[in-house]
């Protein structure tokens, strides 16, 4: 990490603790200067701020906290002082890479450039081109850039264009659009995100069989909206955590310009408890709903819920539950879902400590509900409706975590309470995401 | 994808059997301020077609029947679970459940009118895009405000502008974005004196009874004569030729005026 080039110190203090081992924290010792090698371009009041924190030092063992070699003196410094010397390599100027992804029915080969640091205060520049084997294709270029105040704010500008496949729903989409966000933490662990986006939206039918409700909804529509997402996630993994609780709530306006108006206000929840015996117990509950604001300016199937499916409410198809023409899910305004886990290792423990650690099984169970609902001011009334209909699917099956980012599951699973028109998938279920309930 | 086609015809095939449902419906742009004169043409034909064929259907105007068309081209028709678009699959369909206009031409008449429809298609079809969209007072007062109506900005300019690319390349293909505006005027010309010397005194192309081909001369004619644009040299054109012009009239009168007094 750093050498300390100090006065005789060490010589006098290998000499004692050879002699009576005297702790290190005894031994005075301030930084008096610091330098840093090998720095081209990034800026010297980023520096100071990363070295801040030794000044703060008032003895040897505080000081060795921050590195791992010391060694000699320099010339001026004071009784007690230290001069300390970083011998740094900055990143590259431009980083690339090439790489192929596979999702959705569609293989793409994905040229991504990376230019870091770009300014000397962490400025980062990024762009990425995507081209698929359905000669659909897509980029996306981000500018970063953070700052050194309290709450360490960071702002992200980028422009994009991405296309995806919605087979469940019979459409298309391609986004093309912009976004601007401001980051920062207005506590620790809670992250806040400002964000406006103007994405230009482009539906079309994926199959000349496609229903005619999701084929009147075809065509282009620009949103304008501003959001905001708070999250707070203490949870010691993304995957399969052991502890912790997560919770983010997502509000969003749009109507600002564009032809599509809605406010979205969205929220999610887990909570992890360790029983004892290895055995987890994980509980999650989610939900949104979404409402017109203004009478010109409406919303579409982009825009609206949809739920089920192997990472949503298991045992039910892709977006199978709720709303259905000719097979397509059209989506809903509103929806909850609660789910309920107990996670256990696998039986006898194969491979323990070590790849075995990335399997889980579990049984879980799903609750959850989708619809149009008529909301009112009486709360019990509401209540009655979110509660009316709603799906509930039980099971087992194992986990398995994949570079703690996403998840594999198969589970066997048991739809007890379904609606006439959603789509069941009773039985055996495979499923693979990063986000999941 | 194959699967998918040949489920399709299967499709079609089984749904020759059924007859006409009552809940047809037709879907274009809106006709007031959206339609530009090469869709309202085709829009025109096609409700002819119907209408001579005495089939009923519902007139649909959406801001985004161009997208909603599985061709991308309106207008199109939903007939139970059917989409079909444009003219000529139309025209198919249609005669997939045993209803014909042209059961009384004989062969050589029958390759006459696909012969004379194509040149329409071919000639005024192209010509009413290369006025719309290459001639740059027609897109700048007409086009350009009418397609990017329904959209909001900056949606409208990116749109238009992406149609004109579209068309200027379809227009290259068929060697037409190199003709001058009076070359096209002169090509419009012909094929009205062509399609002119056919008709003749005739009531229809084919006699007494109307065919797929006076529908498609009444939409495209009529269209023209009824769209005011600044450079009205197409309309004057047009409007020289007399029997056409009684055609559209006879056409109009029969079947759209008659349908709306009822």
């Amino acid at each position: 990490m750093g050498t300390v080039y100090a006065k005789t110190l060490i010589e006098e203090e290998q000499m004692k603790i050879d002699e009576n081992k005297i702790s290190l924290d005894k031994i005075k010792a301030r930084v008096d200067k610091v330098h840093v090698d090998g720095v081209g371009r990034t800026k010297d009041d980023i520096l100071a701020k990363a070295v801040k924190d030794l000044f703060q030092a008032h003895n040897f063992e505080e000081l060795i906290n921050f590195f791992l070699f010391l060694s000699t003196l320099g010339p001026e410094a004071s009784p007690d002082g230290v001069e300390v010397t970083f011998h740094t390599v900055e990143v590259r100027r431009v980083v690339g890479g090439v790489n192929t992804l596979v999702g959705n029915n569609e293989g793409s080969m994905v040229v991504g450039m990376k230019l870091p640091n770009l300014g000397g205060r962490g400025e980062n520049l990024q762009a990425e081109y995507q081209y698929g084997t359905k000669r659909s294709y897509g980029f996306n270029a981000t500018v970063t850039k953070p700052f050194i105040f309290r709450g360490n704010p960071r702002i992200t500008g980028a422009v994009f264009q991405h296309a995806a496949d919605f087979p469940w729903s019979g459409f298309r989409q391609i986004d093309r659009g912009t976004l601007l966000e401001v980051a920062f933490e207005s506590a620790p662990q809670i992250h806040h995100s400002f964000r406006w986006e103007g994405i230009w939206r482009e539906l079309k039918c994926a199959l000349p069989s496609t229903a005619f409700a999701v084929r009147e909804e075809t065509g282009h529509s620009l949103k304008s909206s501003i959001k905001h997402i708070l999250t707070r996630d203490t949870r010691d993994n993304l995957v399969l955590p052991t502890a912790g609780t997560f919770l983010r709530l997502n509000q969003e306006l749009a109507g600002l310009g564009g032809d599509i108006g809605f406010f979205k206000q969205e929220f999610e929840f887990q909570f992890n408890q360790n029983l004892g015996y290895d055995m987890i117990l994980q509980g999650s509950l989610m939900g949104g709903f979404m409402k017109r604001t203004s009478l010109d300016k409406s919303f579409n199937i982009a825009d609206r819920f949809f739920l089920g499916g192997p990472l949503s409410l298991r045992g039910f198809m892709m977006r199978g539950v709720g709303p259905h023409n000719e097979d397509n899910a059209l989506g809903a305004e509103s929806y909850w879902a609660t789910g309920l886990h107990l996670y256990s290792p696998l039986p006898f423990r194969p491979g323990k400590g070590g790849i075995g650690e990335l399997f889980k099984t579990h049984l879980f169970l799903n609750v959850g509900n989708i619809g149009n609902f008529q909301f009112s001011d009486d709360y019990h009334q509401n209540l009655i409706t979110l509660l009316t209909n709603l799906r509930l699917a039980c099971g087992a099956g194992i986990v398995l975590s994949v570079g703690h980012v996403a998840r594999f599951e198969l589970n066997y699973c048991v739809p007890i309470r379904y609606q006439p028109g959603d789509k069941l998938n009773p039985g055996l279920q495979f499923g693979v995401g990063v986000t999941f309930l | 994808m194959p699967s998918v086609l040949l489920t399709e015809s299967i499709a079609v095939e089984l749904g020759a059997v059924e007859p006409w449902p009552d809940d047809v419906k037709l879907y274009q742009p809106y006709e007031v301020e959206q339609i530009l004169l090469p869709d309202n043409a085709s829009c025109l034909s096609v409700q002819a077609f119907l209408k001579m064929a005495s089939l009923d259907f519902q007139v649909q105007m959406r801001s985004n029947a161009e997208s909603m068309s599985p061709s991308g081209k309106v207008p199109f028709i939903r007939c139970g679970a059917f989409v079909v678009a444009e003219m000529d699959p139309i025209v198919a369909f249609v005669n997939t459940k045993g209803i014909r206009l042209n059961d009384h031409l004989s062969d050589a008449e029958k390759a006459d009118m696909r012969a004379y429809m194509s040149l329409v298609n071919s000639v005024l079809a192209n010509a009413e895009l290369y006025i719309c969209w290459c001639h740059n007072e027609t897109f700048q007062e007409v086009t350009k405000p009418r397609y990017g109506s329904v959209y909001p900005w900056p949606l409208n300019h990116v749109l238009c502008w992406r149609k004109k690319k579209s068309i200027k390349k379809k227009l290259a293909s068929v060697q037409w974005l190199d003709k001058s505006l009076e070359e096209v005027y002169e090509e419009v010309n012909n094929c009205c004196h062509a399609v002119s010397e056919r008709l003749g005194t005739q009531k229809y192309f084919f006699g007494e009874r109307p065919t797929e081909l006076d529908a498609l001369v009444f939409g495209h004619f009529f269209s023209i004569i009824t769209t005011p644009l600044p450079d009205n040299r197409l309309a004057a054109t047009v409007r020289g030729y007399q029997n056409l012009i009684d055609l559209c009239k006879t056409v109009d009168e029969k079947f759209f005026q008659k349908k709306q007094e009822e």
